[in-house]
């Protein structure tokens, strides 16, 4: 008769199930078999009739096993084992690394049915370390997007800004004709372009609208490298005055403003006030110089008359090949420097820049992020030594199953993997809900950190993000693991048997505990530090008096177009109108205008006191220059404090006055009365302003500046096509809004009011990088202290229930309950002091590294240092007071009762 | 006889029913409905077997090995609390169902 276990086994295959599984099934199958078999024989066939009778039972094998593994998947195999299988058949063949795979893959399942079964723990660790993770993983993406990641436009690399350096300022925009003659003589880039970004009154399909445009050299986009994607960029005949009415379109503006429409090029539109034929489309995801230009327009300079004082445009270039940004940089500065001497009344002192694209951009923000990351990284490394230390006590609580593997021949080697296995699978889970966390902040990120971080909106989770995350698990993976692994090494067999099963843990592992615990307080005590000197500064930055009143004043924009206000009187007319019809308004209770607003607009202009020798070209003083209406003094709370301010009678044809600020007259008047004296404000010839008026300083560069000498002038002695208004109300300035941009539109349909907002937001706009820093770094501090005091918490719980018998004697012969507080808290607490002098160390070590981000708070402010210190003490203190507690209410009869 | 389609609903139905006196072998099982059914019904290993598993896996009935006097190693099914319930569920729904069928039919 056949062996019909053998027969079954030969045809039917079934890799997923497990083996157990699978030799019950090919029992049972052969069992049948031999049923039909045995009957066959009993009706009287022939032994090889019976045996096909039953042969023909199954004809499908490949169907049946389908079937049986369909009807029997809840006992199908993990795909890792079978995984491990065929890497370990493979590894027959090969050399030995595959066989440590193998190994590490039944490992791996082996830890996740352990950890399955400690579901707490496994909680408890993953949540810690995806934490960590998480908060890396966003702060990696941020750094990815911002600092890493290419320009997007190709090779970057050769792309670099050109600054004019003037002695008092620094880098400064530069002047039309430098420009002329840096494109003229420079021998060392393939193009180089200026560009002037502002913003333009578009009519479109919905009315007139302010969009943000760029007029640029008109091969602008062939130094990016970028063609349009319809029609075509600009030719060098449009960058002649009269020529230059074309633009190109962004594909945003292309897609939102005229709907895509394919037949655009040739259509003309009103720009400003004058009509622009379209020429071209960009490509999607195409941006220069800012993300949100919606046009582009031909930077025209009058090559007869260039002005050389005036300094307002961009410069960007694209280096030769084989030219390095030094060569560019010598090379730029000797032709600046040529120039100095050519034209010594403009120019005098002057020389030139060349700073790559990249670095322009993003520069000032990579000490910030490189801050927050170092941040970041100390909190994983607080989370590693967290969970370290939850893996030390789980293993010492296993020694005796540790203990029995080895016993059983389980090697060493064998053993430690185990652990790693263990602690990989812990950080690869916690990875993976890391990224999830840090998937679901950055959104949150980009919102706190719009308009202050360059780039942000390029950050997302990409190939490198997902490797930098894998990475990072691996190693907290290893790093976490070691500890447990290195203290299994250490369990010697006899000695666990021996002590009766009680878990136990040898002095090498205490110390190894403390140590981290001690490692851990004194990580979080830097970052505690750090964030509470960026919190102590930031509370200054904002309770500095801007010097103004901010709150109930709405500010928006608007900007005349030539061709309609041609002449000042004409836009006299039109402020003179505005003004009137937003003071009556019966929410307004004084309206005014100014045309450089504080820490929004910037305008400076050199000047000179009448009565005081003229000073050297390009030496002399200049002054933050404010054009006001009568109005923007009230308007703005701004407290005169001599003379007057101006009146509706300081008009075009009236003796010319100034206001100064208090700044002014200290730095300009210190020993005399400014009242009365005149000013020749821009060195022009329009004669003398004569002050009337000091008003109180304000702060136009920001809060974080010394206020600057200003001077003031009234408006209508010195007209702006572009003015800020400012309307003071009785309510909240927010629902002004649509009222302003109604009656701006009474006055001039095609006129679009803008940059609409209430005056708290450009105060609190000015500070959003540091809020962004402050905010994170605190988060970070937060989460750090958090895991310090669970894991402090965690060893001393640990440690009272590894003495509870202790404690039980302790009390039995004696010792009240304040004696056992005493000493649980003490034991954690001296650790948790011991952390605190390490960390304060730590901190004053590397508190200068945040320094360049605080304001009026040195890093070594006491009380930052003592202020944390005792928050973490207090916050351990607790931490050890609920184990304590549990100590205290030990019973003595109980406890010894246990051994 | 039957198509195999008709078939298919009833087969667990029809094990359930005979586990419910006492256990049975797999292979009693096949003979019992050829047996009862007087050769109208034949279900084939291929079919009864997965049928058994799936039965087992869902806890509705339960396998044993048991070695009985004179005769070979079997595994033994029997109904378990679950499947008595799940039985006399489909039972009641088999009724009703052939008492619409032949409303409809006209029988």
């Amino acid at each position: 008769m056949r062996n019909w276990e053998a027969f079954v086994r030969s045809r039917l295959t079934l890799p997923g199930l497990t083996p157990e599984r699978e030799s019950r099934i090919v029992r049972e199958l052969a069992a049948q078999l031999d049923d039909f078999y045995r009957e066959a024989r009993a009706r009287g066939a022939s032994e090889a009739e019976a045996d096909a009778h039953a042969c023909r039972q199954i004809g499908d094998w490949d169907r049946m096993a389908q079937d049986v593994w369909l009807a029997d998947r809840p006992h199908a195999r993990p795909r890792i084992d079978r995984l491990a299988d065929r890497i370990e058949g493979a590894a027959e063949t090969r050399r030995g690394g595959w066989k440590v795979m193998a190994d590490l893959l039944r490992d791996m399942r082996y830890a996740v049915r352990q950890l399955a079964k400690a579901p707490g723990f496994t909680v408890v660790t993953v949540l810690t370390l995806a934490l960590g993770i998480g908060a890396t993983s966003a702060i990696f993406s941020v750094v990815n997007g911002v600092l890493l990641q290419p320009l997007p436009y190709p090779d970057p690399d050769g792309l670099v800004r050109v600054h004019e350096v003037v002695p008092q300022y620094g880098r400064f925009s530069v002047a039309p004709a430098n420009f002329l003659d840096w494109r003229k003589q420079n021998s060392v880039f393939e193009r180089i372009a200026a560009y002037a970004a502002g913003s333009t009154t578009l009519a479109g399909t919905e009315g007139p609208e302010r969009v943000l445009n760029a007029a640029v050299s008109w091969d602008t986009f062939e130094l990016l490298k970028v063609s349009p994607v319809l029609g075509r960029s600009f030719t060098e005949e449009e960058e002649m005055p009269g020529k230059a009415n074309v633009i190109v379109l962004s594909q945003g503006a292309w897609q939102r403003r005229f709907g895509g429409d394919p037949s655009i090029l040739g259509r003309t539109v009103n720009v400003s006030g004058a009509p622009a034929t379209i020429v071209g489309v960009m490509p999607a995801g195409f941006y220069f110089p800012t993300r949100d230009a919606e046009l582009w327009m031909p930077l025209t300079i009058n090559p007869a008359n260039p002005p050389r004082g005036a300094h307002f445009l961009g410069v960007l270039a694209r280096r030769k090949p084989g030219i390095s940004t030094d060569q560019a940089q010598a090379e730029m500065k000797t032709i600046a420097e040529r120039l100095a001497v050519q034209y010594p009344a403009s120019n005098a002192n002057e020389s030139a820049e060349v700073v790559l694209l990249h670095e322009q951009i993003v520069g000032a923000i990579r000490p910030a992020l490189m801050t927050l990351f170092a941040a970041v990284v100390v909190v994983v490394l607080i989370a590693c030594a967290n969970v370290a230390n939850l893996l030390l006590v789980r293993a010492s609580v296993r020694e005796k199953e540790i203990a029995i593997r080895a016993a059983i021949g389980a090697g060493r080697r064998r053993l430690v993997l185990q652990m790693l296995a263990e602690s990989l699978v812990l950080s690869l889970a916690a990875g993976g809900l890391g990224l999830l966390l840090a998937y679901l902040a950055i959104p949150s990120i980009q919102t706190l950190s719009a308009g202050s971080i360059p780039r942000v909106l390029d950050v997302a989770i990409d190939l490198r993000v997902l490797a930098f995350a894998f990475i990072t698990s691996l190693a907290v993976g290893i790093v976490f693991g070691l500890a447990p692994a290195w203290q299994v090494t250490r369990t010697t067999l006899g000695g666990v048997l021996k002590e009766g099963g009680r878990g136990s843990s040898s002095s090498g592992g205490r110390w190894l505990r403390s140590g981290l615990l001690i490692l851990e307080v004194a990580l979080s005590i830097v970052l505690l530090v750090g964030a509470t000197l960026l919190l102590r500064s930031f509370a200054r930055l904002t309770s500095v008096d801007p010097g103004f009143r901010p709150e109930g004043v709405l500010t928006f924009r608007i900007a005349l177009p030539q061709p309609s206000y041609p002449q000042p009187h004409n836009r006299v007319a039109f402020y003179d109108t505005l003004l009137n019809k937003l003071e009556a308004l019966p929410q307004v209770t004084s309206a005014g205008m100014v045309q450089a607003f504080p820490m929004r607009g910037d305008y400076s202009l050199s000047f000179a006191i009448q009565g005081r020798p003229p000073s050297k070209p390009g030496e002399g003083p200049s002054a933050n220059h404010r054009v006001a209406s009568p109005g923007y003094f009230a308007t703005l709370g701004i407290p005169l404090l001599r003379g007057r301010t101006f009146t509706d009678r300081d008009s075009e044809n009236a003796p010319m006055v100034a206001v100064i600020d208090e700044a002014f007259a200290t730095r300009h008047f210190p020993n005399e009365d400014p009242i009365g004296r005149g000013l020749d404000i821009g060195n022009g010839t329009d004669g003398f302003y004569e002050i009337v008026g000091i008003v109180g300083n304000v702060h136009h560069e920001g809060l974080d500046s010394d206020p600057l000498p200003t001077m003031y002038v009234p408006y209508r002695q010195d007209i702006f096509s572009g003015m800020w208004l400012v309307a003071r109300t009785n309510g909240d300035p927010a629902q002004l809004t649509s009222t302003v941009r109604q009656t701006v539109r009474e006055i001039d349909p095609a006129l679009p009011a803008f940059s609409i907002s209430p005056l708290e937001n450009v105060i609190s706009d000015s500070v959003a990088q540091r809020r962004f820093s402050m905010l994170l770094l605190g988060v970070f501090a937060l989460i750090a202290l958090f895991l310090a005091a669970v894991g402090l918490y965690g060893v001393v719980a640990y440690t009272v229930s590894q003495r509870t018998q202790e404690i039980g004697v302790r009390m039995a012969i004696g010792a009240d309950r304040s004696d056992v507080l005493k000493m649980v808290v003490g034991g954690g607490m001296k650790l948790a002091l011991v952390g605190v002098v390490i960390g304060t160390a730590g901190a004053l070590a590397v508190a200068r590294l945040v320094a360049a981000m605080l304001f009026e708070v040195t890093p070594f402010d006491p009380t930052s240092y003592l202020l944390t210190a005792a928050t973490l003490l207090t916050i351990a203190a607790l931490a050890c007071y609920v184990p304590a507690r549990r100590a205290m209410r030990v019973d003595p009869v109980v406890a010894l009762r246990q051994s | 006889m039957f198509s195999s389609e008709l078939k298919k609903g009833s087969t667990e139905m029809l094990v359930l029913s005979l586990l419910e006196a006492r256990p049975r072998h797999g292979y009693e099982i096949g003979k019992l409905i050829e047996a009862r059914s007087g050769g109208r019904l034949k279900f084939a290993l291929p079919t009864l077997y997965p049928t058994l598993l799936r039965l087992e896996n869902r806890g509705w009935i339960k396998g044993r090995w048991v070695e009985k006097a004179g005769e070979r190693e079997r595994c033994f099914y029997r109904l378990t609390s679950e499947g008595r319930r799940m039985l006399a569920d489909q039972r009641k729904t088999w009724k009703a169902y052939v008492a619409a069928v032949n409303e409809v039919m006209g029988g």
